[in-house]
């Protein structure tokens, strides 16, 4: 869980500086709709694949089905938003492919830190699901935003700390992201009860509030994304 | 007049907290008499000898019996775990037939082919029905409440008198199988014992299978006069499936089987001269079920439990029918089958009667008529013939019963006279009066009639009944009065005392708003920025969702990681908000690190629970089997901590040479660095490798400890001393934090020595920990107006209760570090040891976090803004530390009280109950004691003189 962008809650509305705004990409509804519906149907193939497939879900194994989330998620969501970087200009294509290959690693240490943090297990036993469980947080929070923004930590740091997202992609990462965070941290309420079901082991509940949250995100950034236009209209008033 | 106006201005600043502490009292008091119902365990023992005290015949001098005549033999005792009556009874007697009915076939049969020599009887159980308790009620004859107050006290086994303990006393060979609960409880009373774990719930069958393996054998064997054996598959099964379930029918259906094979076996060996000639099988249920399997509390369903009880020798005669309760029901299969009804409190009179051993000291049961005549058998033989059978039934009851009401009015007196809370007055002569009259009718009538031989039954019958009724009448008394004083909650009580908590809440949040309205017009909670509105929104739900977490079992179990899980949200909440501010990056970073460590700690912690408690027996930790394999480990334990407080005391030192640490302060500090020395050494001289080298070990062990105490105390005095000589002559803000300093020195030497070897690694975390949040706070603009910061104030709470759990506490009796109680003295003194037990429990959780709190108001503001400010500030502050500590014990209290029919009332609730009670005192006193030592009298309003004045 990034702690930069872990709670929502506390929104700092009175933040003091007015950041740079940069030419940021904004983008139409109906392209909006298009990322969101693929990161779904990604999520959605991922799901169908490992049930059949595999014949595996979340609570029988939840390593393999993480494992093939991420694989999946993984060239969506990268190809997706590295279409939506920041300076088209001094930046190709290729180059947004290649740092949001770069956010993975990095992203996955950030979440699993703070999973630790939280009290995750650090038994070798859970290595491999809490890695897993890291690539696709990965996935959902910094990898998006390494793609549009690069290693811009004013722009990170708008985003994600102030919560200050600006034009249409900025929200469907930002919102993304909080969603995925706030949901996994709900996610492990259940986990001390002693209802002795299967899904209460780590990272399962977990991962589900995770999707939980992922998933009203994608339909709340929408929202946004449709809101938007008036938004902008009302800031420059 | 001076100090006049000096003292009214300090009581302007702290009489909340006064307000506080009295309320809270007064609502834990109420709260507590309700539903912690106590009784005090007598440590005396009932002899053979005490029976010539009574006015009752004593049994035939030339036997080697002692109280009554002994009937039986041997004695089988069947526990078949949470027995419902309705396993037991035929359907015919309930409304409908439900498919767990019948199950038990053999029994009812019994029953009904031998009415005088089998009998089933409705047993009513006294709560807490869980197992442990009944157990120990079922043994003790008496009522066992939650605190037992005695010498157990941490330790489960029981010291009370009991059957068991007599059985052993007078040379009788018990043996027992099944539950492992009876070797805790009687860890050295079995001739030989097969215990079975008995808290892995999801096993139905090792407890059980377990119990058969042992037990046929032992019937045919002659090495001992009392078994056990003890089934725990009915429990269990319903505790996993409920009682109307197909593997609860299969367990009734094989035990069906088991009893069957049972009275098969000893029927074959019950001919003259047989091993079971005289032997009594009872089956029994220790308690009920409802339909899900749940028990603890005192529902008809929970208290109702069945016991059968099958005598091998044909008795004498029914018993006469005005003391038989039967009730009798025609079965399915056309047969008539009776049903008596009896208390559990009566088993281990009734028990030691038939066996003739003298009675627990504080049993209060009284002997079954019915139960009792099933052992009347054997005195066939020494009765003369001419006298009906009734009649010597009823002159032997009679003098059992005679000694079975002198026992217990000897308990009551006894108990009366030595505990602290015993009965009333009036209860008390009530009883005498009933005993009086009976005993007068004993000695002035039926002794007499008893005496004479030649007598016929016409004068004595009469008398004999009417003798038996005015003892029952006696004994049901005392029951009566027992029951009401030991089982049932006074909710009127309990539910003033939640009211009282929350009118404390109420007014503590008045107090809250009242001292933020002090801070001037621009400073209210609702017109300032909007970052304060939410962190204050943000340390409500964090307070939210810690004090929800109380009403469930398991969160209170792990509420360690709970509270270290918040603890870590809110330490990203501050990374975050330092990223924002971009400043304090450091610190938030080291206090995420820091509650990570925290975490590691509070496993290990777990692990150590888990071995000793209950519920958690499955709990593993891979940390303490790694610590525990490393021969570095060993090392780097003896030294580190010497290295850190080292340390400790340097940081200490240099801290001293600051200019503003004046005289009665720097002297405190002075003295704390030399008991960080003492501590050193005295940790030498206990390690096995040089220790006894340099000096005497005693000299080591007990006297440097006692100096330390010593040094504390003398801390402590110069500070009070200090307070009401010293002149204010600094500046006010730097005069706080060196009272806050020296304060804390002077507890933290006792603090650590008591900690052990942990104790300076705790102590640094908490600095480290301490510094942290205090830096954090200093994160949003540093202004006047700023009110309340609940949320550090919030994280200081928080880190507090971790470190609680880190220092390897948690909230159970057997949690506690008895050990530490015990440094510096060897012999056991109640007060000493209780208070070094406390500082020990609460020292780094409590003591040094209240006292350390101004640290929190001291450092926050860089200008010197006046005295009347920094007090209202440092109030405000302290009234929400106690506010925080009250929500969640209310919590604490509703959850008790929501939960007091629960399973887990008495093992886990209670304990956190009690714990988190004497936390809140705790900590109210400390607020006070605080209040009196940082306020000073701020009374100059005017801002003009505010500066000069401090």
């Amino acid at each position: 869980m990034d702690p930069r962008k872990k709670v929502s809650k506390e929104k700092t509305a009175a933040a003091s500086k007015p950041s740079v705004v940069e030419a940021s990409p904004s983008i139409s509804f109906s392209e909006a709709f298009t990322v969101n519906l693929l990161c779904g149907l990604g999520l959605a193939l991922a799901f169908f694949v490992s049930n059949n497939i595999y014949s595996i879900d979340l609570v029988t194994d939840p390593s393999l089905t993480l494992f093939l989330i991420s694989i999946i998620q993984l060239p969506i969501v990268i190809l997706l938003y590295s279409r939506y970087r920041l300076n088209r200009k001094k930046c190709s294509y290729l180059r947004a492919v290649g740092r949001g290959i770069i956010g993975v690693p990095v992203g996955a240490l950030l979440n699993s830190l703070g999973a630790i943090a939280l009290g995750a297990p650090v038994t070798f036993q859970y290595l491999p699901k809490t890695l897993y469980w890291s690539l696709m947080m990965s996935l959902f929070t910094t990898v998006p935003a390494s793609c549009v923004l690069g290693s811009s930590w004013a722009d990170r740091k708008r985003i994600f700390a102030h919560t200050k997202p600006n034009g249409s992609v900025e929200y469907l990462i930002c919102l993304q992201a909080h969603g995925a965070v706030i949901g996994g941290w709900f996610g492990a309420w259940p986990m001390p009860l002693d209802w002795e079901r299967p899904w209460q082991e780590w990272p399962i509940s977990v991962s589900y509030g995770t999707l939980a949250g992922y998933l009203v995100a994608l339909v709340a950034s929408l929202g946004f994304v449709l809101a938007h236009p008036r938004l902008q209209h009302v800031k420059n008033e | 007049m001076e100090e006049r106006r000096r003292k009214i201005g300090k009581w302007r600043y702290i009489w909340p907290m006064w307000i506080t502490l009295l309320l809270h009292l007064i609502a834990i008091l109420l709260f507590t008499t309700g539903f912690l119902l106590t009784r005090t365990e007598l440590p005396y023992y009932s002899h053979c000898s005490d029976v010539s005290q009574s006015p009752c015949f004593p049994s035939s001098p030339n036997n080697d019996s002692c109280w009554t005549r002994p009937s039986v033999n041997r004695l089988v005792i069947i526990v078949l775990d949470a027995l419902r009556f309705d396993f037991v009874a035929p359907s015919s007697f309930f409304a409908e037939s439900k498919p767990w009915m019948d199950k038990l076939p053999i029994l009812k049969n019994m029953s009904s082919s031998r009415p005088s020599s089998a009998r089933i009887f409705k047993a009513i159980a006294d709560p807490p029905t869980t197992s442990l308790q009944r157990l120990k009620g079922l043994t003790t004859g008496g009522l066992p409440t939650f605190v037992d107050v005695g010498n157990s006290f941490g330790a489960p086994a029981i010291v009370e008198d009991n059957f068991i303990n007599q059985l052993f006393q007078n040379g009788k060979k018990v043996v027992m199988m099944g539950d492992d609960t009876w070797t805790q409880l009687f860890p050295h009373h079995f001739e030989r014992s097969y215990p079975y774990p008995s808290f892995n719930v999801k096993d139905l069958h090792t407890v059980d299978n377990g119990c058969i393996e042992h037990l046929f054998p032992s019937l045919y064997e002659e090495d001992w006069d009392v078994l056990i054996a003890h089934f725990l598959g009915v429990d269990h099964a319903g505790h996993i499936f409920g009682v109307d379930s197909t593997p609860m029918i299969e367990k009734l259906d094989q035990y069906n089987n088991h009893l069957e094979r049972v009275i098969e076996v000893l029927e074959s060996q019950s001919g003259p001269g047989g091993l079971h000639e005289n032997t009594l099988l009872v089956v029994m249920g220790d308690h009920g079920q409802t339909l899900n399997g749940d028990h603890g509390g005192g529902s008809a369903e929970e208290v109702e439990t069945a016991i059968f009880a099958m005598s091998f020798k044909e008795p004498l005669s029914s018993v006469p029918p005005e003391f038989d309760s039967y009730s009798c029901q025609i079965d399915l299969d056309g047969k008539n089958v009776c049903i008596s009804s009896m208390q559990q409190l009566d088993f281990a009179a009734t028990m030691s009667a038939l066996l003739g051993i003298p009675f627990p000291y504080g049993s209060i049961g009284r002997i079954n008529p019915e139960l009792y005549a099933l052992g009347a058998g054997s005195w066939k033989s020494g009765a003369s013939q001419k006298q009906p059978e009734s009649d010597i039934w009823m002159k032997s009851y009679a003098n059992a019963l005679c000694i079975n009401a002198w026992q217990v009015k000897r308990y009551i007196d006894a108990y009366s006279a030595s505990s602290a809370v015993g009965f009333s007055h009036d209860d008390l002569s009530q009883i005498a009066s009933v005993y009086a009259q009976a005993e007068n009718h004993w000695l002035n009538s039926t002794k007499k009639l008893l005496l004479d031989k030649d007598n016929g039954s016409d004068a004595l019958m009469p008398a004999l009944k009417w003798q038996i009724n005015a003892y029952f009448n006696f004994l049901t008394t005392v029951a009566e009065l027992a029951r009401s004083k030991w089982t049932e909650f006074d909710l009127n009580m309990m539910g003033t005392g939640i009211g009282i908590m929350l009118i404390s809440l109420a007014f503590q949040v008045f107090a809250i708003l009242r001292a933020a309205k002090q801070h001037g017009v621009n400073s209210s909670l609702l017109s300032g920025n909007s970052s304060i509105i939410t962190s204050s929104t943000f340390t409500l739900f964090l307070l939210g969702i810690r004090s929800c977490s109380l009403l469930s079992n398991s969160y209170i179990l792990e509420e360690g990681k709970v509270a270290n899980f918040l603890l870590s949200t809110s330490g990203i909440v501050a990374l975050r908000q330092s990223v924002i501010k971009e400043k304090l990056l450091t610190e938030s970073i080291g206090f995420l690190l820091l509650s990570t460590l925290c975490r590691f700690a509070i496993e290990v912690g777990l692990s150590k629970q888990a071995a000793t408690s209950a519920f958690m027996k499955d709990y593993s930790s891979w940390i303490a089997n790694i610590a525990s394999n490393l021969p570095v480990w060993d090392y780097t334990e003896k030294f580190i901590p010497m290295l850190v407080l080292i340390l400790l005391a340097f940081w200490l030192f240099k801290a001293t040479n600051r200019s503003f640490f004046d005289w009665p302060w720097k002297y405190v500090i002075l003295g704390t660095i030399l008991s960080y020395m003492l501590i050193v050494v005295h940790w030498i001289t206990g390690s096995d490798e040089f220790g006894v080298a340099l000096m005497p070990e005693s000299i080591g062990r007990n006297y440097i400890p006692r100096i330390v105490y010593a040094i504390a105390l003398g801390q402590l005095l110069l500070l009070a001393c200090g307070q009401l000589f010293k002149l204010n002559s600094l500046d006010c803000k730097k005069n706080l934090v060196a009272k806050t300093t020296a304060m804390l020195s002077a507890w933290s030497s006792t603090v650590i020595l008591l900690s052990g070897k942990q104790g300076p690694i705790i102590a640094v975390a908490s600095i480290v920990g301490g510094y942290c949040i205090m830096r954090l706070d200093n994160i949003e603009e540093a202004s006047k107006d700023r009110p309340g910061r609940s949320f550090s104030i919030m994280q200081w709470s928080l880190f507090a209760t971790c470190v609680f759990f880190c220092s390897g506490h948690w909230c159970a009796f057997d949690g506690l570090r008895y050990g530490a109680a015990f440094i510096g003295f060897e012999e056991f003194m109640l007060v000493r040891q209780a208070i070094l037990l406390a500082i020990d429990t609460y020292g780094f959780s409590i003591i040094l976090p209240v006292f350390g709190l101004p640290f929190l108001v001291a450092t926050k503001y860089q200008d010197n803004l006046g005295k009347h400010f920094l007090f209202t500030q440092l109030s405000q502050m302290y009234t929400t530390y106690g506010f925080i500590t009250a929500v969640v014990t209310t919590f604490t209290i509703l959850c008790v009280t929501i939960q007091r029919r629960h399973l887990m009332v008495w093992g886990l609730f209670a304990p956190k109950f009690v714990f988190d009670v004497f936390e809140l005192i705790l900590t109210d006193v400390l607020i006070c004691l605080a209040s009196i030592y940082y306020f000073d009298q701020g009374n100059n309003d005017d801002p003009e003189l505010k500066s000069s004045d401090c």
